[in-house]
């Protein structure tokens, strides 16, 4: 407990010096503003050079088909912004010898590994709530039609936040794994953009995490029994991939 | 209260330790002396658990390392050589952040972590990001890092390397210090005139393998042979030619026109030494017996065990 608090404080210390914080606020709540913005303003400034039948397109976006833009968005640029900040949760302690002296004054490396799970899970969770939200507000100033409400909106953030916490476990362990935190971050992105190809096919998609954004943008759907196994999998996942990382962590040669 | 027994460390098919033994008693200066790679760091970093071995077992206070390492470690106190910190701290948040691994009452620590920093000189800077800090302002800072909490054993790797000749002298002052106080204190150097001056055990390690642990007297005694430094107006080439044929003679260092010679039997070289040189057809400009150093018994293990 007490390596935990040690490194949850230094671990907020650290996000504020070194501007993780506002990258992971950029690369979150950044979209949920602009997205909207650029949906509604790109048909009026590109009138007089969009063909058409496109511009008939973009006058036909509705609330729903606003916020599945958004969803989409977050997810193509969030997850890059989320990899590359945070690719070098572990293998940058361990490579730039920072846990000499934690290590050599007793540090539990349960502690350290759930702290820095626990505060960025948590912080990517706010920022991903609250882009959500801010989001929706925009969405519904600019737009009309669809069945957008508040209770869809936070339903499809849990997932995304469920999600976000999965791929987050998955870097965790890579971190520990690879010594250049840049080898966990691209397998990380390939990883996360691969698995959405399989939310075409039916009977694997309920299994894997992707399965998650699947059903967030599923707007009047979004909680069915098709969800039951993908989120009982996502926890698994969560759990036994910080389990690793505490024990890759334990054995690790810090020096 | 330090035991390690048949210890061995391997990376790869590299053998950096090759089953080493040795003892350190409490309260002791233990001087840990070696070349670059010969093993030392490896050997600290496993006494301060920041790496695994492969076989062997050590012992602190009677308890098994392996078992209660957590609990050990702090009791432990570790200055590395090249220090790292997280950089964007300042020395108060870094003290801070440690004092909370290590559980100590905030409260109390706060006011030690201003004597720390006091004692290792570093008030002023305190507040400054270490980022911004010289290397031997790290060393500073480690060294308030390794004495927080008040440790019973204290591993120094190469402390002293940093620091200017002011602060060199004031760890050797702090060392002797903290010998009056009974900490332990494992000190890896390649200042040996340092490890001399301050030591009371010495053990010396090449290529992963201990060449000899001993007392500083004990060495003193053991080793101890007087080095007859002979100087000669010219080149003395022919000279150490002819000496080097002597069966007395255990081995000749040159250094210009001065040679030093090591031989195998005090008493009987101080009695032929001056008739040999006296048949050597030179003039001869300098001459005197001077006491092996530390230095030299290092020399001779090291180049031995080369032999071997």
């Amino acid at each position: 407990m007490r390596s935990f608090k040690a490194y949850f404080k230094k671990e907020i210390l650290e996000s504020v010096r070194t501007n993780k914080y506002l990258i992971l606020f950029i690369g979150t709540i950044f979209w949920a503003l602009l997205d909207p913005l650029m949906l509604k303003l790109l048909p009026l400034l590109m009138k007089n050079y969009l063909p058409p039948d496109i511009a008939i397109m973009f006058s036909t976006f509705t609330r729903d088909t606003a916020f599945k833009t958004f969803l989409n968005d977050l997810f193509q640029i969030g997850t890059l912004f989320i990899a590359f900040t945070l690719m070098g949760l572990l293998s940058n302690e361990v490579s730039l010898k920072k846990l000499v002296f934690p290590y050599s004054r007793g540090a539990n490396p349960a502690g350290v590994v759930l702290a820095k799970y626990i505060h960025y899970a948590v912080t990517i969770s706010f920022f991903i709530l609250i882009a959500f939200l801010t989001n929706y507000f925009y969405v519904n100033s600019l737009f009309i039609g669809g069945i957008l409400s508040i209770e869809i909106v936070l339903k499809s953030s849990l997932l995304y936040i469920l999600y976000y916490s999965v791929l987050l476990s998955i870097l965790l362990c890579l971190s520990s794994l690879f010594k250049k935190g840049l080898i966990a971050g691209i397998t990380v992105l390939v990883l996360g953009y691969t698995l959405s190809i399989f939310n075409y096919f039916k009977v694997v998609r309920a299994y894997l995490p992707n399965y998650l954004l699947f059903k967030a943008a599923d707007i009047g759907y979004i909680f069915d029994n098709s969800l039951i196994s993908t989120v009982i999998i996502s926890f698994c996942i969560i759990i036994l991939l910080v389990f690793l990382s505490i024990l890759r962590m334990k054995k690790i040669d810090v020096a | 209260m330090i035991k390690v027994v048949d210890l061995k460390k391997s990376y790869g098919r590299v053998e950096a330790l090759k089953s080493i033994s040795f003892e350190v008693e409490k309260g002791s200066v233990f001087g840990f002396i070696g070349r670059n790679g010969a093993g030392k760091t490896t050997t600290m970093n496993i006494l301060t658990g920041l790496i695994r071995f492969n076989g062997g077992k050590i012992f602190i206070n009677g308890k098994d390392f392996l078992k209660n390492k957590q609990e050990l470690l702090k009791s432990i106190g570790y200055l590395p050589e090249t220090p790292t910190f997280y950089n964007y701290m300042n020395a108060y948040e870094y003290l801070n952040f440690i004092a909370r691994i290590i559980g100590c009452d905030l409260k109390k620590s706060s006011k030690s972590v201003g004597k720390l920093l006091e004692m290792v000189k570093l008030t002023k800077q305190g507040k400054r990001r270490i980022g911004g800090y010289s290397r031997g302002m790290k060393q500073r800072l480690a060294l308030a890092v390794a004495f927080m909490n008040s440790p019973e054993i204290l591993f120094l790797d190469e402390p002293a390397s940093a620091l200017d000749p002011e602060g060199r002298v004031e760890m050797l002052e702090l060392i002797e210090d903290l010998k009056d106080d009974k900490i332990t204190i494992f000190l890896s150097t390649h200042i040996l005139n340092d490890a001399e001056r301050v030591c009371d055990r010495i053990c010396i390690i090449d290529e992963g393998k201990i060449l000899l642990t001993k007392n500083l007297s004990e060495l003193h005694e053991t080793y101890i042979q007087p080095i007859f430094d002979v100087e000669f107006e010219e080149d003395p080439k022919n000279e150490v030619n002819l000496l080097k044929k002597l069966s007395w003679i255990e081995s000749i260092k040159e250094n210009g026109r001065r040679i030093s010679l090591y031989v195998k039997d005090m008493d009987y070289a101080k009695k032929e030494i001056l008739k040999e040189l006296s048949k050597l057809n030179t003039n001869i400009t300098g001459y005197q017996i001077r006491k092996s150093t530390l230095e030299d018994i290092f020399m001779r293990m090291v180049s031995k065990n080369e032999i071997i």
